[in-house]
């Protein structure tokens, strides 16, 4: 079976993300209110599973072992069938 | 003759530099691509600085899964010293084999300038003998900003794993003198056996006075004469 795993990789809500505090700068020069931005990164990943659940794991293991790094960043997963 | 590996991977910058540094030292020195890792036989071995792989994802973050790191983590297993300079100490964190991740500079600047640091713990051989030393290094790093949970920046600071910190001209650790934000102004650790050391900065690029300064052949030449060899013996 095909998935599509769309898994966001954002840092941890006590880590300090110093692009989103050069992006409030920014947005604030425009003349708009913004109080506080996070960034993150979005990466959509294609690969074969038996089932589910099995997709399921895959993607916490990707998560875990490589696309974020638990000392500051937390991640979520959003899996579609392909 | 002290023989010290120094690791290549795609993307790495700073591995001619040590050994050029290295060999100044005494040492007999391998530049090893991160495909034909092989540690037996080596003494010690250099992650040196650069941006591996490309840096993608995160710095170090896809060294860490390559073979080149799971056999460095047997050869520090074993009690090798292992050293990592700027992305190598980057790698090192990836890896666990460090505590904490370095994470973009606060400023987000990229910063290529010289810092002072204080040596915290000689319990490494790098730092034997240098414990509370100012000395000065090169840094070139856009992701040095150390980061950890609470929790492990109290292991960190109880157990003595800082081994350098910024510090400002008069010594002390404050923000004026921490060029990248930094927690408790860590700029390198050790692990809790003392073999494996990172730091942000280049001791490679500090080994001369050419260079204009020789801070970092200080270091080199405590882990050439930890490994039994003096760069003293080496025309005998």
């Amino acid at each position: 079976m095909k998935y599509v795993a769309t898994i966001h990789v954002r840092p941890k809500a006590e880590v300090r993300d110093p692009q989103g505090e050069a992006i409030v700068g920014a947005l604030n020069s425009l003349g708009l209110g913004v109080a506080n931005v996070r960034t993150g990164k979005e990466i959509v990943v294609t690969f074969d599973a038996a089932d589910e659940s099995a997709a399921r794991r895959a993607t916490d293991i990707m998560g875990r072992e490589l696309l974020a790094n638990p000392v500051v960043e937390d991640f979520s997963v959003e899996l579609a069938a392909g | 003759m002290a023989r010290v590996a120094i690791l290549r991977f795609p993307g790495t910058w700073s591995d001619r530099d040590f050994a050029h540094a290295l060999s100044l030292a005494g040492a007999e020195t391998e530049i090893l691509w991160h495909e034909d890792v092989r540690l037996d036989g080596f003494d010690a071995a250099i992650v040196p600085g650069g941006f591996a792989y490309g840096d993608y994802v995160r710095a170090g973050a896809i060294a860490r899964l390559s073979p080149a790191i799971r056999e460095l983590r047997r050869f520090a297993d074993a009690g090798k010293p292992v050293l990592g300079s700027c992305n190598g100490f980057q790698i090192l964190c990836e890896a666990g084999m460090l505590p904490g991740a370095l994470t973009r500079n606060a400023g987000l600047e990229f910063r290529c300038d010289w810092v002072s640091m204080r040596i915290e713990s000689d319990a490494t051989p790098f730092t034997r003998g240098l414990g509370g030393e100012v000395v000065r290094m090169p840094i070139a790093h856009g992701e040095g900003c150390w980061v950890a949970g609470e929790e492990t920046v109290e292991r960190v600071e109880a157990e003595g794993l800082v081994v350098f910190r910024y510090v400002d001209e008069r010594g002390a650790a404050t923000a004026a003198g921490n060029p990248n934000g930094s927690m408790n102004n860590v700029a390198g650790l050790r692990n809790a056996a003392g073999n494996v050391v990172g730091l942000m900065p280049h001791p490679e690029r500090c080994a001369e006075p050419l260079l204009g300064g020789t801070d970092g052949m200080r270091l080199l030449d405590r882990l050439v004469a930890s490994l039994g060899t003096s760069p003293a013996s080496v025309g005998a």
